[in-house]
């Protein structure tokens, strides 16, 4: 316990020894004043004293609780945290595991009584400790500023501090491993984020193909619904034959579809399998604070059409987006945190056997 | 004292370590080092034999291939052994975010010494090294010097009995050379066995008790230097006025036993006549001729190898005569 309180409190002393740190820790506090700044009224949204109408949002439509967890979960947890600052807190840490195993500084450790495997576990959490740290204080913050401005005092706004920490780590691990295998910071900064590109671009395809996937069955069931009716969208008279074979082949080529999107989810989904959920995870932030609130919603009947790639045609957009809400939701927490956790340690396994089988 | 390892009759009592990089280069072919407890250990050896390799098995830095044996009566790299060891690694880098207060007391920290010790010991220690006044400064401001001075604190705040030391006064000042040099010493009076890696011969001459010299991953020789250095001894007589004549070639006079004479050397008015083999007793006859042959014994005294002499027979090859290129063996 000693050597682990040790090499945290090394890790605090040599982050608070970087300007990037306090830099970051400045953002955090300026970007929950911003939106501190914003509010809501009748009208719509207000900003310093002037106000900005909007039919969409206003204090009729959006709690200012909700607006305010809303604006915590989209900018500050989306953008900020799951940005900007994950990309902070990155070139800030990606130099612990290169140090670590650096000529002259890995002597001075491994001549002590310490495992190498809990070593480099313990040196790896400490690096996770700048992104605790960080979205402590925006949680901190935000939930002063959501309690003093919204009225509420939303203890489920820390429910970030994990969750982030945890989506940093995912990132993290495969710095620490890029770290153990260069030895240079740069080259591990520079392979972690590609590493993040590809992970980015994996969890876009799958979910593009679940969106067509979803938008299949829609349309499928629209057009079955239509010609069992055997009227027009409105009702107001029977489908001629014209009409019916036009459905008959929509309905026939929906089908056929079906095939091809099946297929492709069953690959992009296994891919994903393997791949940490990044998006996912800070998904289960918005699912948990605001899957209760009384966020706005489209009026159903306001459009239909191909709103999105791959929408269905004759479905409305607010029933689509409320599929893809309820898709997104139905997913499983153990899958989405059980197998990103499952990768993190089977990459944190390898980076480990190589910290402990290499000589110094 | 950390006397949580007692250990057995040697400090460090290693056999056979091997070790090959890769499948080429052998850094270390079968050595064995003993090192008894309460002694400074100088090892020694040309760039490449195999010194710090070693070191790096002792302190589990390098996994041998092969290394039978123990240190304070542990295992080689046993978690027990590494409590009672303090180690000042070559080109330590310590943390210089850190101040030298910190360092002391995350090393003691790491060796798993309790808070009020580790406290008491880092402020004392750095006191003792000279770096009281700059303590609370950070390791980035420190000289090279100091960083080293800084590292024995923090080497020794864990109370070691065996102190593992690679080149320690690399960077020092000859002021501060002497004082580390002083501290080595009072270390050995404190009862501390110190295993000393050292390149400057003359300090490793002037504080150790024994010696090692590696060559090419072997252990060329090992002992003090007393014992190492005995076959040279040589008996030096110094004399006025010209060679006698049975030191000359001139064979009609009885010479002395052939071989016993090393050699002859003429400085202005004074020869100098260097024996091989005698002792005390055996010089006597000598000096008795020299006297009844009317000479003026200007000196005589027993003068042996130096350890730069030693080291320097230790490295070369006896077949060719040349001295072993530096490197590990292929």
């Amino acid at each position: 316990m000693t050597q682990t309180a040790a090499i945290f409190l090394s890790a605090y002393r040599e982050l608070s020894a970087r300007r990037l740190f306090w830099l970051a820790l400045v953002i955090n506090v300026l970007v929950v004043a911003l939106f501190a700044t914003l509010g809501i009224n009748e009208q719509g949204i207000s900003f310093l004293g002037w106000t900005f109408d909007s039919p969409f949002f206003n204090s009729n439509t959006t709690s200012p609780e909700t607006f305010y967890k809303s604006l915590f979960v989209t900018l500050g947890v989306d953008w900020w945290l799951g940005l900007i600052a994950t990309l902070l807190a990155l070139v800030t840490t990606c130099g612990i595991i290169p140090d670590l195993v650096a000529p002259g500084s890995i002597d001075l450790l491994l001549a002590k009584p310490i495992g190498r495997a809990r070593l480099f576990l313990t040196k790896y959490a400490s690096g996770l400790l700048f992104a605790a740290l960080q979205v402590s204080v925006f949680s901190l913050a935000s939930f002063a500023a959501i309690g003093l401005r919204g009225g509420v005092w939303e203890w489920g706004l820390f429910l970030a501090v994990p969750i982030v920490t945890f989506f940093y780590s995912l990132l993290y691990c495969i710095c620490a491993l890029a770290g153990m295998l260069t030895k240079s910071s740069v080259a591990s900064l520079i392979l972690t984020l590609l590493a993040w590109t590809v992970i980015f671009s994996v969890n876009l395809s799958e979910s593009i193909v679940v969106a067509g996937r979803i938008a299949n069955t829609l349309e499928t069931a629209a057009i079955e619904r239509e010609l069992v009716a055997g009227v027009t969208k409105d009702g107001s008279e029977p489908l001629d034959e014209e009409e019916l074979e036009t459905l008959r082949t929509d309905l026939q080529r929906a089908k056929d579809n079906r095939v091809d999107w099946d297929r492709a989810f069953f690959w992009f989904h296994g891919i994903k399998t393997f791949v940490p959920k990044t998006g996912d995870t800070l998904e289960l932030l918005d699912r948990w604070l605001l899957a209760s609130a009384s966020m706005p919603t489209r009026d159903p009947d306001s459009e239909r059409g191909p709103q999105r790639a791959f929408g269905p045609r004759r479905v409305k957009r607010g029933e689509y987006e409320r599929a893809l809400k309820d898709e997104e939701r139905s997913r499983s927490i153990v899958w989405v945190l059980g197998t990103s956790a499952a990768f993190e340690a089977g990459i944190l396994l390898l980076a480990t056997v190589v910290f402990v089988r290499r000589d110094y | 004292m950390n006397n949580a390892v007692v250990g057995g009759a040697l400090a460090v009592d290693v056999d056979g370590v091997r070790k090959t990089y890769g499948r080429r280069i052998r850094a270390l072919q079968g050595v064995a080092l003993h090192v008894a407890h309460g002694e400074i250990f100088g090892l020694l050896g040309p760039n490449g034999a195999g010194k710090s390799t070693l070191v790096k098995v002792l302190m589990t830095l390098v996994r041998a291939d092969e290394a039978r044996g123990s240190v304070l009566g542990q295992p080689v790299g046993s978690s027990a052994a590494l409590e009672s060891i303090g180690y000042l690694p070559e080109h330590h880098r310590f943390p210089p975010f850190l101040t030298g207060r910190q360092a002391v007391e995350f090393s003691g920290a790491m060796s798993k010494v309790d808070r009020p010790t580790r406290k008491r010991r880092a402020a004392e220690l750095l006191e003792r090294v000279g770096l009281g006044s700059w303590m609370d400064r950070k390791l980035g401001s420190y000289s090279k010097g100091m960083k080293q001075r800084a590292g024995l604190a923090a080497a020794l705040v864990n109370d070691p009995r065996l102190v593992v030391l690679d080149e320690p006064t690399d960077g020092v000042d000859p002021v501060g050379r002497r004082e580390i040099r002083d501290l080595l010493v009072e270390m050995r009076s404190e009862g501390r066995t110190v295993l000393l890696n050292s390149h400057l011969l003359s300090e490793v001459e002037g504080i150790c008790d024994r010696v090692g010299i590696l060559v090419q991953g072997r252990l060329a020789a090992q002992g003090t230097i007393e014992e190492l250095t005995a076959s040279s001894r040589r008996y030096e007589i110094v004399i006025a006025g010209d060679v006698p004549e049975w030191c000359g070639t001139d064979t009609r006079v009885e010479r002395i036993p052939s071989g016993m004479l090393q050699s002859v050397g003429i400085t202005g008015a004074a020869t100098r006549l260097l024996f091989l083999g005698l002792d005390a007793h055996g010089a006597q006859p000598l000096l008795d001729r020299l006297r009844a042959e009317g000479r003026i014994v200007i000196s005589v005294q027993t003068v042996r190898e130096s350890l730069e002499d030693l080291f320097l027979r230790a490295v070369t090859d006896p077949s060719t005569g040349l001295i072993l290129k530096p490197g590990a063996a292929r």
